[in-house]
């Protein structure tokens, strides 16, 4: 097998502004919580080495900026992705039902070859706040998940590190698997096969 | 010259030019009497300590807590009578393989020094770049010439004449220190001795010195790396012995050398999977028959290549697979190194270095930043401004910038208060200069940071205030808006009590109140303005309920609920918060710099567009200044998928904001409002950074990813004065470029086939008319007098969507020479501020509308 290749997984992360997409990856790559992230102005990434069932991967965190304007020109970004986080807000309902759109969004943009198997997880954050503030229960979360096909759902805190390890193992593990079943590897352009006439729709426009 | 029995004469000791006196007894010092008490025990008690360096660690286990600090030295030892006649096997004359044994090289932890600690202390900061001539002495460390699992953490020290070679990995081959290890002619290799150089008192100090006599701190070795450690101990070893770098693996120095080392190594046998095997997993033991001169030639060389190799890795992986692959499949890699490859060792380590490329690449830019930034405490001058471009760009002319008789010095001398004040008159107080004048000494100098100039001249920059305007003009301006200020606030304010409108516009409210709140909350808060959270929170709904609030940020947040309500159609957009800070921050005037702002945002609206068309449009102007100016870094970028550009999107978007220091950002603001060489000069000054850093992209960055990674982190760390310097010298190359296609395009043109620009972006949606957030005045060519146009005249009016390019100019030119000026790029040449007009930001704008 190719199991001794490097392995690069590709994670996006989306969601309304201010959810706390940037305070998630940075507790989990640099175990720090800071109250003064500025606004992410255009994308960044992290990179976290970790195993999965002692396989040694790298996964390239994708951060955006939320305000959906800006993400019209983030289509780069999003292919090749292994994996997409939506991230809410559990005290904030808008950041919830735009869930959906975050999710419907990514699909169009980074159109991945099994739209229907590709691997989502999403995080309702910011659950120190207090459940006097809360507005989004959990059960409602979990409904929504499982309409969608059976989502995994973590509710998290970064600002606490509650959940955020536990959260990103899945994900690194969805996304590994998403990466070993698109082994052919589309975007490998060496390796494909020269069949031009093969050549289906939206490719490289 | 005394030479005492037993010791040979120093005459006789053959090349090594900057050699010291070789007998041991040209002491003349008190040292040597009491040396020579102790003289019989070669393993004794004294040995003349000539040259050490502290902070030199040996690394036990792959824990940083178990690092053992200590010293290494070179160090003399009296030799003992019978060295001297033992027949030797080589031919070499015996008087230098004794002196080679008489020196040792030793490794002692701190923890061991006790009372030596002063002397090795001493000699140590001894700054003589020659070989001393009195050396004080030491006890001296067990000697040994082989070493056991229990060496490491205790002292040892190997006679010269035993070192067969020394591996030398600069720092610069991994973000781990710089380290050595000693190969012995019995092929035994001892514990890599790691010079942590940043704790290290007399390498800072080399390093001080080195940049203070040459302005440059690089290794003498010639390595490219910065100077460290170890170039140190090779200096000490050339000056006692023949020190000769392997021609076939830089990083070993084999040290004296016979003919039979040097024809050796490196070549013959081949390996085998056992060889490599050992090699990796560092069994040189358990190897079977060993050369008589050392380890089975194979093997070392083999050993030797190891590292070289990983730092070839490290210079051609990238965090895609596809890369590491393509290196596995390069047919230059010798067999036994794609072998190397497969280990799964070797793919850790090469995962290591991976991850440590860009923090290479940062860090050798930070290095030439550093010493670029010591150059500007001079005072600039024409010469300074050449070197920068000739060393950054390139093929740049000579600036005609030192061509007007104010010195460059002069130029960019802030404008303070007083100068300000002195150019109007001081009953009207009309500008008595032409805006141009001053816009001039703004762009050179800025405006003094300490006393109030920018507060006042910041509201002509921005066009509150007309340059022509009288005081009492002014006055009355600034009354109304006010006014205005008031009337506007109060609209939203009622808006939100009352709750008016259609839902729909009720929910962007909300939406647009929690937005600013939050963003609000996050922006500059490290400024002293905005950092405090002394009130209690107005709203106990707000998530910063209970963090609390201070005035300045409950300030912003009217102003740009304000702002919100005056440009329904845009609205507030994230970004648009730290545009407003600075002028805030200046003013500390709500309503002044509300209407600051409000201008600012003229020129900005095409950036905060939901169709983002007014970005494409500068992304793609970047592209293709890059293309004209920079045709080969173009290429590279190319190859990496990055002409989009989309690694300039923060800098376009918030004009550098999240890049300089607030103090700087003032200072770049104002340069930029006053549009002097060009109303985009905003383009040159990412271009700017972009070619300071070209020969890092070109060299080491190998995808997108890593373009974007590396010019996101170089927040923080990019010089505002030197980067104005270059983008202008950009701005006048761009100018004499296009200059230099027009003259060639008047004449009679042939026809060129249409030759396409790679398209950088993905068309805009489909439901953007044609618009492109272009400025409807963009290719108007006013200000900067009269540029020449000729025969190209007609087609600046063509949209930005025409991507084509060829039939503009190019014609003439002759087909083989691409250069061309598309309607964007003659944009640029244009001082008029681009400004969207109401039907294009109510189309695109993306809020409710009035």
């Amino acid at each position: 097998m190719s199991s001794r290749k490097k392995i690069l997984l590709k994670v996006i992360i989306l969601g309304d502004s201010g959810v706390g997409k940037t305070s998630l990856m940075n507790q989990y790559v640099n175990k720090k919580f800071s109250a003064s992230y500025k606004a992410t102005i255009g994308a960044d990434f992290l990179t976290k080495e970790v195993l999965v069932d002692d396989r040694l991967v790298t996964m390239q965190l994708w951060d955006t900026a939320g305000q959906e304007r800006f993400q019209s020109l983030g289509v780069a970004f999003y292919r090749g992705a292994d994996c997409c986080v939506l991230v809410y807000d559990v005290n904030n309902a808008k950041s919830f039902d735009t869930l959906d759109s975050w999710r419907d969004e990514f699909l169009i943009q980074a159109s991945p070859m099994d739209p229907e198997g590709f691997p989502f997880v999403v995080l309702g954050n910011k659950v120190d706040v207090g459940e006097d503030k809360r507005v989004i229960s959990t059960k409602r979360a979990m409904a929504f998940c499982q309409a969608k096909g059976g989502i995994p759902y973590f509710e998290t805190s970064a600002k606490e590190a509650v959940n955020v390890e536990q959260a990103f193992e899945v994900i690194a593990r969805n996304a590994l698997a998403q990466e070993e079943s698109q082994d052919f590897n589309p975007d490998f352009p060496e390796t494909i096969p020269i069949n031009i006439g093969e050549q289906n729709q939206g490719c490289s426009c | 010259m005394a030479s005492t029995a037993g010791i040979e004469d120093a005459s006789r000791d053959p090349p090594s030019p900057p050699s010291p006196t070789a007998s041991f007894y040209d002491m003349s010092d008190d040292s040597e009497r009491e040396y020579s008490t102790i003289r019989h025990s070669r393993s004794g008690k004294g040995v003349k300590l000539l040259y050490t360096k502290s902070k030199v660690y040996v690394h036990p286990t792959s824990s940083a807590r178990d690092n053992v600090p200590g010293y290494i030295a070179l160090m003399q030892q009296k030799p003992a009578a019978g060295d001297v006649t033992t027949p030797s096997t080589s031919p070499e004359p015996s008087a230098r393989r004794a002196q080679r044994r008489s020196l040792l090289l030793a490794w002692v932890p701190e923890s061991s020094l006790g009372e030596a600690s002063s002397t090795y202390a001493k000699v140590e900061s001894s700054t003589s770049p020659s070989p001393p001539q009195h050396s004080p002495l030491v006890p001296a460390p067990p000697v040994t010439t082989t070493h056991s699992s229990s060496l490491g953490t205790y002292a040892f020290s190997v006679p010269v004449s035993e070192v067969f070679s020394i591996l030398v990995r600069p720092p610069n081959s991994g973000w781990w220190h710089g380290s050595v290890v000693i190969n012995t002619r019995a092929g035994d290799s001892f514990p890599a001795l790691f010079f942590h150089d940043s704790e290290c008192q007399s390498t800072i100090e080399q390093r001080k010195r080195l940049q203070r006599e040459n302005f440059s701190i690089s290794s003498p070795e010639g390595s490219g790396g910065v100077f460290w450690g170890g170039d140190e101990l090779i200096r000490w070893l050339k000056s006692y012995v023949h020190v000769e770098r392997s021609a076939q693996e830089p990083s070993i120095y084999l040290i004296d050398p016979n003919d039979a080392d040097k024809l050796s190594f490196g070549s013959g046998g081949k390996p085998t999977s056992h060889n490599v095997r050992n090699v990796l997993e560092g069994k040189h033991k358990d190897e079977p028959a060993m050369h008589k001169q050392g380890e089975d030639p194979v093997t070392k060389a083999l050993k030797q290549a190891r590292w070289s190799f990983l730092e070839k890795m490290a210079q051609v992986t990238t965090f895609t697979r596809r890369t590491a692959q393509a290196v596995a499949e390069n047919k230059n890699l010798p067999p036994q190194v794609k072998r190397l490859m497969q280990s799964p060792q070797v793919q850790t380590v090469s995962d290591e270095f991976d991850s440590a490329r860009l923090y290479l690449a940062r860090w050798a830019m930070g290095i030439a930043e550093q010493s670029e930034k010591e150059r500007n405490q001079r005072i600039w001058t024409a010469k300074d401004v050449l070197e920068m471009e000739e060393t950054g760009v390139g093929e740049f002319e000579i600036l005609d910038l030192d061509a007007q008789n104010i010195s460059l010095a002069d130029k960019r001398k802030p404008v303070s208060l007083q100068e300000w004040k002195g150019y109007f008159n001081a009953s009207t107080g009309r500008l008595e200069r032409t805006p141009d004048e001053v816009k001039e000494r703004i762009f050179h100098g800025g405006l003094a940071t300490d006393d109030g100039a920018r507060k006042e001249a910041w509201l002509f920059l921005l066009g509150v205030y007309d340059w022509t305007s009288t005081k009492e003009e002014r006055r009355a301006k600034m009354n109304s808006l006010r006014d205005e200020y008031i009337r506007l606030k109060g609209a939203w304010w009622e808006r939100m009590v009352d709750e008016q409108g259609t839902l729909e516009e009720r929910e962007w409210w909300k939406e647009q109140k929690m937005r600013i709140e939050k963003d609000v909350h996050r922006t500059d808060r490290h400024i002293p303005l905005f950092a405090g959270e002394d009130i209690p929170h107005p709203d106990p709904d707000s998530p910063f309920a209970e963090a609390g609030t201070n005035v300045h940020l409950e300030q912003m947040k009217d102003m740009l609920l304000t702002y919100n309500e005056y440009n329904r159609d845009l609205g507030y957009v994230q970004g648009m918060s730290d545009l407003l800070a600075p002028i805030y921050a200046i003013e500390q005037d709500d309503a002044v710099a509300f209407w600051g702002f409000v201008k600012f945002m003229e020129r900005m609206e095409r950036n905060f567009l939901r169709d983002q068309s007014g970005m494409r449009l500068q992304l793609l102007t970047l592209d293709q200044l890059c293309q004209l100016l920079d045709p080969k870094l173009y290429e590279h970028l190319q190859k990496l998928d990055s002409t989009n550009f989309f690694f300039f999107f923060r800098m376009l978007l918030v004009w550098f904001k999240r890049e300089f220091s607030f103090e700087d950002i003032l200072r770049l603001y104002e340069t930029l409002w006053t549009d002097f060489l060009s109303a985009n000069f905003h383009l040159f000054v990412a271009m700017a950074i972009l070619e300071k850093h070209r020969n890092v992209i070109m060299e080491h960055l190998k995808g997108f990813d890593e373009v974007l990674k590396y010019v996101n982190e170089l927040s923080g760390s990019i010089d505002l004065p030197s980067t104005l310097v270059r983008a202008e010298a950009l701005f006048k190359r761009f100018q004499r470029v296009v200059e230099a296609i027009d003259r060639k395009s008047s004449f009679p043109a042939a026809p060129v086939a249409r030759q396409r620009v790679p398209l950088p972006l993905p068309p805009p949606p489909a439901t953007s008319p044609g618009v492109d957030g272009r400025p409807r005045q963009a290719s108007a060519e006013s200000g900067s007098g009269a540029r020449r146009r000729s025969s190209s005249t007609a087609v600046a009016v063509t949209t930005g969507r025409e991507r084509t390019v060829g039939d503009h100019v190019g014609a003439g030119v002759g087909a083989e020479k691409e250069r061309v000026v598309t309607p964007e790029l003659r944009a640029l040449l244009s001082r008029e501020v681009p400004k969207l007009d109401k039907v294009e930001v109510r189309a695109h704008g993306g809020g409710v509308g009035s």
